[in-house]
């Protein structure tokens, strides 16, 4: 499911750590909200909590970057981005792709098929 | 097997001075991904799916020469996006070809026509061009009608002017072994050097991964595929790798064998799989929790991945860890029979 049009409250039951790492992995852009109040919109690509000063890094709207922000200058994060990944599957494409076939089947039969006099228009099969 | 010698020399000598210099964690393939950008939006490809900013930006060829020095693996795959939308593609390949590393340029061949004059045959340069079947399996495979017919002009054009040209080929779940066959035979036909075959990718961002295949149905399905091959097959990869997705081998990955490097630094900890990046080369191989990888971590996302940049490292390896690793290879490359 995407998490687009997210925006989490970080608080006893979800930890910015979590919404970094749900950043991480969406492929759209994000709204960085900083505790000052700023904000900032970009592509989140790395993230490291590993280190005592853990931070996230990420490409601003122009593309330029990376920038490095630590997490302890970070508010929140909103999804405000399109997600990228959503319904591009490729179960979905075979769907799509199936359902134009049994269309065009179904259009190619109202043309070429029996008419409504019940006479075939090509009789000998050509 | 299709690997010419000088490659295989290379390799070999390559693998052999890292052994004898007590290494057991080196790169074979750097994967070089200059940019995400496409001329194709195949379904599932989690390349490409980056906003509008991501996918207009590229590295630049100095950068891509510096990945390569760092990294130091005699082979360098360029996938992407498609890399012959990179700008600098031909200044990138004849670098490359300079430093004598042997390049794979992985293209879908929209473009590879019209950008032939861009390169020079070269024993070290091939294009790898990516092929999923028989034309409407491939067509479907890329989510676009016409394809196919335009690679294969593509693939003429490229050996009729002397390029070396292998076909990269995703095997996917419900492939028919016989459609398959049929396509190795299509294609050497056409006259490539060699084929790559490897079961489908498993993106963790992929949506799609109920249709990668398990390691089972994989084994079965190549089995079916690759018994008793035509003396007319060539192969452009390990035969023990082969062997591994017929499931007469049961390989550990080799997940730093193929290092990946694009836009956002080095991937942690393969080409599938992302789970962060590093800075430098020497930081991804130095702090990547590795044991944290594979099928023997436990990590559900490599349960089922029997995918060629994990394990034809893993493969090679095995060659030359023992003579009877080496010795099966040489049978199987000489007698060809998998």
């Amino acid at each position: 499911m995407s998490r687009q049009g997210w925006t989490p409250e970080i608080g006893p039951g979800l930890t910015l750590a979590e919404v970094v790492d749900e950043a991480f992995d969406y492929r759209g852009n994000t709204t960085i909200v900083r505790r000052d109040g700023a904000e900032v919109v970009g592509y989140v690509f790395n993230r490291n909590a590993a280190v005592p000063d853990p931070y996230l890094q990420y490409f601003d709207e122009a593309g330029e970057g990376p920038f490095t922000l630590r997490y302890a200058e970070i508010a929140t994060i909103k999804f405000t981005g399109r997600d990228t990944a959503a319904g591009n599957s490729w179960k979905a494409w075979v769907e799509r792709r199936e359902r134009e076939r049994a269309e065009a089947a179904r259009a190619g039969r109202l043309i070429s098929g029996p008419d409504s006099s019940g006479r075939d228009p090509d009789p000998d099969g050509r | 097997m299709s690997v010419p010698v000088s490659q295989m020399f290379t390799v070999a000598t390559y693998v052999l001075g890292q052994r004898f210099r007590g290494r057991t964690r080196y790169p074979l393939v750097l994967m070089l991904e200059p940019l995400f950008r496409c001329n194709l939006a195949c379904a599932g490809c989690g390349k490409i799916q980056y906003p509008a900013q991501i996918l207009k930006k590229h590295l630049t060829v100095e950068r891509c020469l510096e990945a390569v020095e760092e990294c130091g693996a005699p082979m360098v795959s360029i996938p992407g996006g498609e890399p012959l939308m990179y700008p600098d593609i031909d200044r990138l390949v004849a670098e490359l070809v300079a430093r004598k590393k042997y390049v794979y340029l992985c293209t879908n061949a929209i473009l590879l026509e019209e950008k032939l004059d861009l390169f020079r045959p070269s024993k070290y340069l091939s294009f790898s061009v990516h092929m999923d079947g028989l034309r409407e399996d491939h067509d479907e495979a890329v989510c676009r009608d016409g394809v196919y017919d335009q690679a294969i002009a593509a693939i003429r054009a490229a050996v009729a002017r002397g390029f070396r040209v292998t076909t990269n080929s995703t095997i996917f779940d419900g492939a028919s072994p016989l459609r398959m066959r049929q396509f190795f035979d299509e294609m050497m036909g056409l006259g490539v050097e060699g084929m790559m075959i490897s079961p489908g990718y498993s993106y963790s961002k992929a949506p799609d991964q109920e249709h990668f295949l398990r390691r089972a149905k994989t084994a079965q399905l190549f089995r079916e595929m690759l018994t008793e091959p035509k003396r007319a097959w060539r192969f452009n990869q390990s035969p023990l790798f082969l062997r591994f997705l017929m499931g007469k081998h049961d390989f550990e990955c080799t997940p730093w064998g193929n290092p990946t490097f694009n836009i956002f630094g080095w991937q942690r900890p393969c080409y599938l799989l992302q789970d962060g990046y590093a800075a430098t080369f020497k930081e991804l191989m130095e702090t990547t929790a590795w044991d944290n990888y594979g099928r023997k971590s436990g990590n559900e996302r490599c349960q089922d991945c029997m995918v060629h940049c994990g394990f034809e490292a893993t493969a090679v390896h095995h060659t030359f860890s023992s003579l009877r690793g080496l010795a099966e290879t040489a049978s199987v490359t000489f007698t060809g029979r998998l």
